[in-house]
């Protein structure tokens, strides 16, 4: 097998030293749900009584010094492209946006996808939920961002903790630590391999939950897969990120190990998927989202496998969050009357320009 | 079961074991040795316990993996709370029916006013009951002591079941200090 090279940018804080683990962990992110002791949860609340909680949260924020850095939003006041861009830069689940009344957020502004993502959703499921998400392998920094942020609130508002069952949040089902790790990886030879169903098995085994890319599908695209821990009670904040910790290098395990049994069952066929997706990425007009996202995912995996030169390297997570239909209208300015040939018109020349043409 | 031999203590390994416990589960045999100076120093062993029935010690001993063993017919949601008797929170007012449509609480204060109906579909979720995460700055030292202890003797009958019986020794010492400082 030839070796990837040097190739992968964006490995910054990954924990190992494989040029692949970078694109085969994307993303990391974690996050805590917190509520104030004495008030209803958000889904019981008046519109007006989620105002004034929102407003309790905010202001307690401007007094110190972290966290006074951070954007304040409410999500009636941005329009549906803006919403979009939100969700996909801060990697927040799309359900956040389901109803925009008595909803806000506050985000550290970014210049870069290499910096940390950090928002905090108000007023959500739970008065708070902190989160934070870093590319590559970086469990142990987000968890680390989340806390200290956690840590200024707390000095500032009263949390509703019991010592029974830990940080109650609306669901019994994240109460307890109310912690939450999860990983976006790529695995697209372990997705094609019969290995898979086994794989994912063990992972809910272990009391992991499995999705895609995108929250609001349970669709597999670009063979993305969102890996998040689950239980929040009988374990410590340390254990879980251990856990996950140990889960991230078992993932890349299964998934380097599939691609060399790929390699040596069907080189000729893994080759001939790799140029055919080069091919379509280069010469298609059109392309959606979901499609782009198969193709470049198959070119990464050309690249990783060495299997293919003469390209522009990229990274995956980078140009994923480039070509969303969100990102592309706003890119472009394009307008709420955008057709959908007209997106997608769009993102194959973006492609086009940003990886497949000098 | 009780027998009676000439052995030392397993957990200060001075003394004479005066009681030994026994227990057969599946294919496996479970033993025991203590001194009663090392069983009275264990405080989740009730002095009554004791003097009363052994066999009391022994299943508090292995009762915490009895109930940590998951049991898949107990509904995992919400969806399964049985609302004929029903009640609402006094401090927000959901009731149970509306906790069972939403599948969400209405307060933090429901956890405690619906706690029996709620422990089963907890323990169901999660596979386990008891909270291992930290404890806010604001909670009182006290509280936070307790908290360490209950763990300690958590950690010390998990010890206990596989006879790592230094390391519950050490653990033993552990509590007794704590339980000090407390009332310090």
């Amino acid at each position: 097998m030839n070796e990837p090279g040097s190739l992968t940018p964006g490995a910054e804080g990954s924990s190992g030293s494989s040029s692949q683990r970078s694109s085969i962990i994307l993303s990391s992110r974690s996050s805590i749900s917190r509520n104030l002791s004495n008030h209803k949860f958000p889904s019981s609340c008046s519109g007006e009584e989620k105002d004034q909680l929102i407003g309790i949260i905010k202001n307690s924020s401007l007094k110190a010094e972290d966290l006074s850095q951070l954007c304040f939003l409410k999500l009636s006041g941005m329009t549906k492209v803006q919403r979009q861009v939100l969700l996909s830069d801060y990697q927040i689940d799309e359900d956040f946006i389901s109803s925009l009344s008595g909803r806000a957020i506050m985000i550290k502004p970014r210049t870069s996808i290499k910096e940390d993502a950090l928002a905090i959703p108000l007023c959500w499921n739970d008065h708070l939920k902190i989160q934070c998400a870093a590319p590559g392998n970086t469990i142990g920094h987000v968890y680390e961002v989340v806390g200290a942020i956690e840590k200024q609130f707390e000095s500032r508002l009263n949390f509703s903790f019991s010592k029974e069952w830990g940080y109650l949040t609306s669901s019994p089902a994240s109460l307890g630590t109310a912690l939450e790790i999860s990983l976006l990886v790529h695995l697209p030879a372990l997705a094609i391999s019969p290995d898979i169903a086994e794989f994912m098995k063990n992972l809910s085994k272990i009391g992991c939950t499995v999705g895609g890319y995108s929250s609001s599908s349970p669709e597999v695209t670009g063979n993305i897969f969102r890996i998040s821990s689950s239980r929040t009670l009988g374990k410590s904040e340390e254990e879980i990120v251990e856990e996950m910790n140990a889960i991230c290098l078992n993932i890349v395990d299964e998934e380097e190990s599939a691609r060399r049994k790929l390699l040596k069952k069907d080189r000729l066929g893994a080759k001939d998927n790799v140029f055919r997706s080069y091919g379509l990425l280069k010469y298609a007009r059109i392309l959606s989202f979901e499609e782009a996202l198969e193709l470049l995912s198959i070119l990464r995996l050309g690249l990783d496998l060495g299997i293919i030169g003469k390209i522009r390297d990229f990274d995956y997570f980078e140009i994923i969050n480039m070509i969303g239909d969100a990102h592309v209208i706003s890119s472009f300015e394009m307008g709420d009357r955008a057709t959908e040939d007209e997106i997608d018109l769009k993102r194959a020349k973006l492609i086009r320009d940003s990886i497949l043409e000098d | 079961m009780r027998i009676i031999n000439n052995m030392t203590c397993d957990f200060c390994k001075k003394n004479v074991a005066t009681v030994h416990l026994i227990r057969v589960q599946n294919d496996s045999v479970e033993k025991v040795n203590i001194c009663s100076e090392c069983a009275r120093d264990f405080s989740f062993f009730s002095e009554d316990d004791f003097y009363k029935d052994l066999s009391n010690i022994l299943s508090k001993i292995f009762q915490s993996d009895q109930e940590s063993i998951y049991d898949s017919r107990t509904s995992q949601s919400l969806a399964s709370i049985d609302i004929k008797k029903n009640k609402s929170c006094p401090f927000c007012g959901t009731d149970l029916k509306s906790i069972k449509k939403k599948q969400v609480m209405g307060c933090p204060h429901c956890y405690g006013e619906f706690r029996s109906i709620l422990l089963p579909i907890i323990k169901a979720i999660h596979r386990d009951t008891q909270y291992r995460g930290k404890i806010p700055e604001a909670v009182p030292r006290k509280v936070k002591l307790e908290k360490s202890i209950s763990d300690l003797r958590k950690r010390l009958k998990r010890e206990i079941f596989i006879e790592n019986f230094e390391e519950a020794a050490r653990i033993r010492d552990k509590i007794k200090q704590l339980e000090k400082n407390i009332y310090e």
